[in-house]
């Protein structure tokens, strides 16, 4: 075991907008006069997720859906593993951390179109109903992520959210991306803003 | 599944709770006389109310500053600049007809504007002077 570069700079660097956009959306989300702000958040969620969409198919290795994407059975035995003494070690995104990642991003385009719905008070309260409803079962999602992680963390005593910064984790050689592509991060942050835009119109 | 079940719950809602402004403004009535015995709705507390300049929020500090100085006009939000329908139910059918969705934006408004929620009186006044269509 070595240790290796996994995560890509477009990985990251989405990742982590992700996380402040939704938490500048959620303590907003009370408020008129940040809602124009709330509006950018929303957007801005949406723009990371269309970009992660097309790095799952042209990104590297471990950022390719069809690197994680299995099926449910994989996910339940994985996490079954966890209990055991020497728990599975998946070098990119374990089988229950891919449906989280397709949740995650799945509730954010939702959330961020039934925003948008709202925004331009063109769905009235159905769709007000609606934006509070899955905005709420994304923050459920993303909890049930964060204790994975930790969970994940404590089995394989390795610190995953680090490695969301720094990129690296435990691993075989062969297993390692050979660049972190920070060029693509170009297309993420013009599309972030493009959406934030578009949504704040 | 449980997604399903939440947002057909969620869809179903306004069905359930349609009403009335007059019955949502008798509801607010009925909680402010249990707390004092004598209340009576006010269009002019009510009117107060609604010009008031409370300066809790820099950007939005009376409910006149969106909804202009007349509840039966079409009004504009000061920070999106997004047109908003009128709030009188004269002028817009829709208004005060879901006693969960007013409960919801006298939170949210109250509480941004006034610095507080607003009390049963408080809203049955607004309603009153709003209801009057001016």
């Amino acid at each position: 075991m070595h240790k290796i570069l996994v995560w890509d700079w477009p990985v990251r660097i989405g990742h982590w907008m992700l996380v402040g956009a939704f938490a500048l959306a959620w303590l907003s989300s009370e408020s008129e006069a940040w809602r124009l702000v709330h509006a950018c958040a929303g957007g801005t969620m949406a723009g990371v997720v269309i970009f992660r969409l097309f790095w799952g198919v042209v990104g590297t290795r471990h950022a390719r859906f069809a690197s994680f994407v299995r099926g449910p059975g994989a996910a339940l035995a994985y996490v079954r593993g966890l209990a055991t003494d020497s728990p599975p070690h998946v070098v990119g995104h374990n089988p229950a951390g891919g449906w989280a990642i397709l949740a995650l991003l799945g509730l954010t385009l939702l959330s961020a179109a039934s925003g948008w719905f709202v925004y331009q008070d063109a769905g009235g309260t159905w769709a007000e109903d609606l934006h509070e409803g899955l905005s709420s079962m994304l923050l459920g999602m993303v909890l049930l992520h964060v204790a994975g992680v930790l969970l994940g963390s404590l089995a394989h005593r390795e610190n995953l959210v680090h490695a969301m910064f720094s990129g690296f984790k435990q691993g075989p050689a062969h297993a390692a991306i050979a660049t972190a592509r920070p060029l693509p991060v170009l297309v993420l942050l013009g599309c972030a803003v493009l959406c934030a835009w578009w949504f704040a119109q | 599944m449980k997604g399903t079940a939440i947002i057909l719950l969620v869809l179903g809602t306004p069905l359930v709770q349609a009403a009335t402004p007059g019955e949502i403004l008798a509801s607010y009535r009925a909680e402010a006389t249990r707390v004092s015995p004598g209340y009576r709705p006010s269009v002019a507390q009510g009117a107060h109310l609604y010009g008031r300049q409370f300066g809790v929020s820099e950007k939005m500090p009376a409910c006149s500053g969106c909804h202009t100085a007349r509840p039966s006009q079409p009004g504009r939000h000061v920070v999106t600049d997004k047109a908003i329908k009128p709030l009188a139910p004269t002028a817009n059918a829709e208004r005060f007809t879901d006693p969960a969705k007013v409960e919801k934006w006298f939170r949210r408004n109250c509480t941004e504007v006034v610095g507080r929620e607003c009390s049963a009186a408080e809203k049955a006044d607004f309603m009153t002077f709003v209801m009057e269509g001016r």
